[in-house]
C-alpha cells in the first residue's frame, strides 16, 4: 500500500485513566484530503494530535499501537519526536501567529527555529509560503508589520504558511475555519483543495458540509472509535453505519 | 427531535405521494375510456394540467429543501428521488391524455380495445404495474419495486406480440392505428413505472440498479 | 395591625427612588472619603521630605564625601549596590521564574514555588543578619559590597521568580504549541518565542522589584558598614542612602539631621524615577 501516506495500527491514547481513542486503524492516502468528522468529544483533537506526536506533550497523556509514516512507526524508541513534528505540520482552531514577530518572520520561524538558515533563500521561501497560501498579493508590501495586526481569516492563512514553510509531507489541521467567518472560511477550503497536489492533508472539522466539500476521504469517529471510513461520496451519499447516517443527516450530535 | 428538514420533506412527500394518486387515477379513467369507447378526454386533460403544476411545486419545493439544509445521505436521496418520480407521475398524466386524445381522434366511439386479448392482457398488466409503483413508493418497499421487473418483461412480450399481430391485421384500419399508438403508450408508461420503481430502491437502499 | 402597615409604609419610603439616590451618593463619598485618607500618609511623607530636605540639596552636597558634609559615597554606594545586586539577583530570578513557569508542574517545582513566596514575604533584618552571619562572618571577613549586594539578590531574587513565572504564564498556551508543532526544540521554543512574548511583562516586574529592594535598609546595615569615603575597593565598606539616613538620623548634631533629609529626598527621588519608568515602558506597550 505504498500510496498510503500515513497509517495508525490499534492506535490508543489516554489522558490520565480517561481512555481517549480506542483501537483506532486510520488510512491517510497520499496527496489526497482526509476528513475527520464526529461530534463532541468523540476524539478527533486526540486522534490528530497523536499523528504527529504533540498528544504526548499534555502531562499524563499515554498511548500505545502505532503510528506509520511511509511505513515507518514515528513512535519507535529510535525516532525524534521533533524531526517528526517537521514533516508533519500542524495547524491550530484558533489562528496563533507568534505575537512578536512580523509577518515575514512568523513565515521564516519555522526555518529559524529549527537551526535552517538559508541566508538570502529565506526571502524566496517566504515568498513562496505565502503565494502558497494565496496570502502574498495581500500582504506582499508590508512584510514588516506585526503578525497579529491582520484579520483573523489572514492570520489563519498566515499559519498555514508558517507551517509550509518548512515544506512538511503532511499537514494537520485542526477545525482551521472555526474561528472564521464564511468568506475567510471560503478562502481557507480553496487553498485546502489547492495544497493537495503538493501535501497529504488530514483535517478534523465540525462542520459537516465542508467535509463534504474539502475532502476526498471521510472518517467518522464516536466515542473515541472510529465507525466509519470510506470515500467521501459514499459516505454522504449511502454511510454503511447507522450511526454515521443518523450524525451526518442532524439527527444527533 | 424533530429536524426543521423534517417539516418540509414530510410536505414533499405528501404532494409526491398525491400526485402519484393523481397520475394513478388518470390512467384509470383514460383506460376506462378506451374500453368502454367513451370520450375521457376532457377529464383526463384537467387531470393531466393538475399533475403539471404538481410537478412544478414539487420541484420547488425540493430545491428549495437542498438550497437551505444542505441534506445528506438518505434524506438526499430521498429529495432526488422524489423529483425523477414527480418527473415520472407527470408522464404517466402524458401518456393517459395520449391514449385518451388518440382514441377520441382515429378510433371515435368504437370499442377497439376489445377487439384483442392480447390488447386486454397489456392494459391489465401495465395497470398493475402503475398501481404497485406508486404501492411501493408510498411504503418505500424496495421487493414491491423489484417485481416490477419481472412484469416489465411480460409486458415486453405482449407489446412485441401485439405488434405482430397487428402487422398481421386485416381488420378496421381506424383501430388498427389506434391500437397500434395505444400499445406503445401503454410500454411507454411500462417503462416508467420500472423507472419509478429504481427510484424507490435507491431511496430503500442507496442502490442504483436498472429493472428493465 | 397599625405597625405592620407603618412597617410597610417605612419599607416603601426606604427603598424609594429618592431615597435610593441618596444611598448612591452617600456610599459614593464614603469610598472617596477612604480614598482620600489612604493618601494622606502618602502624601504628608512626600510634603515632609521635600520641605525638609530640598534646602539640603545642592550640587556640593551631591558630589561631596561624607567628611566634606556632602553624600556623594552615599548615593554613589547605592547605585553600586542596585548595579551589583541586579548583576547577581535577576538572572537567578528570571532563570528560576522560567523553571517554575515552563517545567513546573511536579510536586518538587510546587515546593519551590511556596518557599519562594515565603521568602518575598521575609523580615528583612533576619535576612539582613543571615546573610552577615554567612557572609561577612565566614567569607568575606568583613562589610563590603559584595556582601551588601548579595543581602540584597536574597530578597530580589524571590520577587523577581515570582514575577517572571507569572509573566511567561499570561503567554497564551497557543504560542508554545505552535512553535513546538513546527518541530523546535523546548529550549528554543521557550527562548525564542516564549520570553520575546513575556518580555513587557518581564521587564516591568524586574525593573519594580529593583526599585523595591534598593531602598531597604535592613540588609544592609551589618554587611556595608558604612563608609564616609567613595568606593575604595569590592572588599571595603561601602556607604548606601538608606544607611546613610539611619545613621545621620540618630546622630544629635543638626547639620547630621538635615543631611539625612536631604539624602531621603535623593533616595526617594531614585525610587520613583524607577517606577516611573516603568509606567512609560508599559504605556509604550500598550500604545503597540
Amino acid at each position: 500500500m505504498s500510496n498510503l501516506k500515513m497509517r495508525s495500527i490499534n492506535l490508543n491514547a489516554w489522558f490520565g485513566p480517561k481512555q481517549a481513542l480506542k483501537d483506532i486503524n486510520l488510512n491517510v492516502k497520499t496527496n489526497a484530503v482526509t476528513a475527520i468528522i464526529g461530534p463532541s468529544g468523540c476524539g478527533k483533537s486526540t486522534l490528530i494530535r497523536t499523528l504527529n506526536r504533540m498528544h504526548e506533550l499534555v502531562i499524563g497523556a499515554k498511548m500505545s499501537g502505532e503510528v506509520l509514516l511511509d511505513g515507518k512507526n514515528i513512535y519507535d524508541a529510535d525516532v525524534d519526536p521533533v524531526m517528526i513534528r517537521r514533516r508533519v505540520g500542524m495547524v491550530f482552531q484558533k489562528p496563533n501567529p507568534f505575537p512578536t514577530m512580523s509577518i515575514y518572520d512568523n513565515v521564516a520561524a519555522g526555518l529559524r527555529l529549527t537551526g535552517i538558515k538559508k541566508g538570502k533563500n529565506l526571502d524566496n521561501v517566504v515568498k513562496r509560503s505565502l503565494k502558497q497560501a494565496t496570502l502574498w498579493d495581500e500582504v506582499k508590501d508590508d512584510l514588516k508589520k506585526s503578525g497579529t495586526s491582520i484579520s483573523g481569516g489572514q492570520q489563519q492563512r498566515l499559519c498555514i504558511a508558517r507551517a509550509i514553510a518548512l515544506q512538511p509531507e503532511v499537514i494537520l489541521m485542526d477545525e482551521p475555519c472555526s474561528a472564521l467567518d464564511p468568506i475567510a472560511t471560503a478562502k481557507i477550503e480553496e487553498l485546502i483543495v489547492s495544497l493537495k497536489r503538493d501535501y497529504t492533508v488530514v483535517i478534523v472539522t465540525h462542520n459537516m458540509q465542508q467535509a463534504a466539500r474539502v475532502s476526498d476521504f471521510t472518517a467518522f469517529m464516536y466515542l473515541g472509535q472510529l465507525m466509519e471510513y470510506g470515500e467521501t461520496e459514499s459516505v454522504f451519499e449511502n454511510p454503511k453505519n447507522e450511526l454515521t447516517e443518523n450524525y451526518i443527516t442532524g439527527k444527533f450530535g | 427531535m424533530t429536524r426543521l428538514l423534517d417539516v418540509g420533506l414530510e410536505q414533499l412527500t405528501v404532494m409526491v405521494y398525491k400526485s402519484g394518486e393523481v397520475a394513478e387515477n388518470a390512467i384509470r379513467v383514460s383506460i376506462r375510456g378506451f374500453i368502454n369507447g367513451k370520450d375521457a378526454t376532457e377529464t383526463v386533460h384537467e387531470l393531466s394540467d393538475i399533475l403539471g403544476s404538481m410537478t412544478v411545486d414539487i420541484e420547488n419545493k425540493a430545491f428549495e429543501l437542498i438550497a437551505k439544509y444542505q441534506p445528506v445521505a438518505s434524506d438526499l436521496r430521498i429529495i432526488n428521488s422524489y423529483m425523477k418520480i414527480a418527473y415520472d407521475f407527470e408522464r404517466y398524466g402524458r401518456y393517459a391524455w395520449d391514449i385518451s386524445f388518440t382514441q377520441q381522434k382515429l378510433a371515435k366511439i368504437d370499442k377497439c380495445a376489445v377487439s384483442s386479448d392480447l390488447m386486454q392482457k397489456l392494459i391489465e398488466k401495465v395497470s398493475e404495474m402503475v398501481g404497485k409503483s406508486v404501492e411501493a413508493l408510498k411504503q418505500h418497499n424496495a421487493e414491491l419495486a423489484k417485481t416490477l421487473a419481472d412484469t416489465e418483461k411480460e409486458v415486453d412480450e405482449l407489446y412485441f406480440a401485439y405488434l405482430n399481430k397487428l402487422s398481421n391485421a386485416r381488420g378496421q384500419n381506424k383501430c388498427v392505428m389506434c391500437n397500434l399508438l395505444v400499445s406503445r403508450y401503454l410500454e411507454r408508461i411500462a417503462d416508467h413505472t420500472t423507472y419509478v420503481g429504481e427510484a424507490v430502491v435507491y431511496i430503500a437502499t442507496g442502490e442504483k440498479i436498472s429493472l428493465r | 395591625m397599625s405597625s405592620w402597615s407603618w412597617l410597610n409604609k417605612f419599607r416603601q419610603w426606604f427603598n424609594g427612588y429618592r431615597v435610593r439616590k441618596f444611598k448612591n451618593r452617600l456610599f459614593f463619598v464614603l469610598c472617596l472619603l477612604c480614598v482620600v485618607i489612604a493618601i494622606v500618609p502618602l502624601l504628608s511623607i512626600l510634603f515632609e521630605v521635600i520641605a525638609r530636605g530640598t534646602p539640603e540639596v545642592n550640587l556640593h552636597f551631591l558630589i561631596a564625601n561624607g567628611l566634606q558634609g556632602g553624600i556623594g559615597p552615599a548615593i554613589q554606594g547605592t547605585l553600586i549596590l542596585i548595579g551589583l545586586t541586579s548583576l547577581i539577583g535577576i538572572p537567578l530570578g528570571v532563570l528560576s521564574g522560567v523553571y517554575l513557569a515552563e517545567f513546573g508542574n511536579n510536586k518538587y517545582a510546587s515546593w519551590m514555588r511556596t518557599t519562594n513566596d515565603i521568602l518575598t514575604e521575609f523580615p528583612s533584618i533576619v535576612v539582613g543578619i543571615t546573610a552577615y552571619s554567612i557572609i561577612v562572618v565566614n567569607i568575606t571577613g568583613k562589610p563590603s559590597p559584595l556582601a551588601g549586594a548579595i543581602a540584597l539578590s536574597f530578597m530580589l531574587v524571590p520577587i523577581v521568580a515570582r514575577t517572571t513565572e507569572e509573566s511567561m504564564k499570561l503567554v497564551p498556551n497557543s504560542v508554545r504549541e505552535a512553535s513546538m508543532a513546527l518541530g523546535a526544540r523546548r529550549w528554543r521554543s521557550i527562548i525564542s518565542v516564549v520570553l520575546p512574548s513575556a518580555k513587557g511583562g518581564l521587564i516591568t516586574g524586574t525593573l519594580l522589584a529593583v526599585a523595591r529592594v534598593a531602598g531597604e535598609t535592613a540588609p544592609i546595615l551589618l554587611t556595608i558598614l558604612g563608609n564616609s569615603y567613595f568606593f575604595q575597593g569590592f572588599n571595603q565598606p561601602i556607604d548606601a542612602l538608606p544607611l546613610r539616613i539611619f545613621l545621620d538620623s540618630r546622630m544629635p548634631q543638626p547639620e547630621l539631621q538635615a543631611q539625612a533629609w536631604g539624602a531621603a529626598l535623593i533616595l526617594i527621588l531614585i525610587v520613583l524615577s524607577l517606577n516611573i519608568a516603568v509606567r512609560l515602558i508599559s504605556r509604550g506597550r500598550l500604545k503597540r
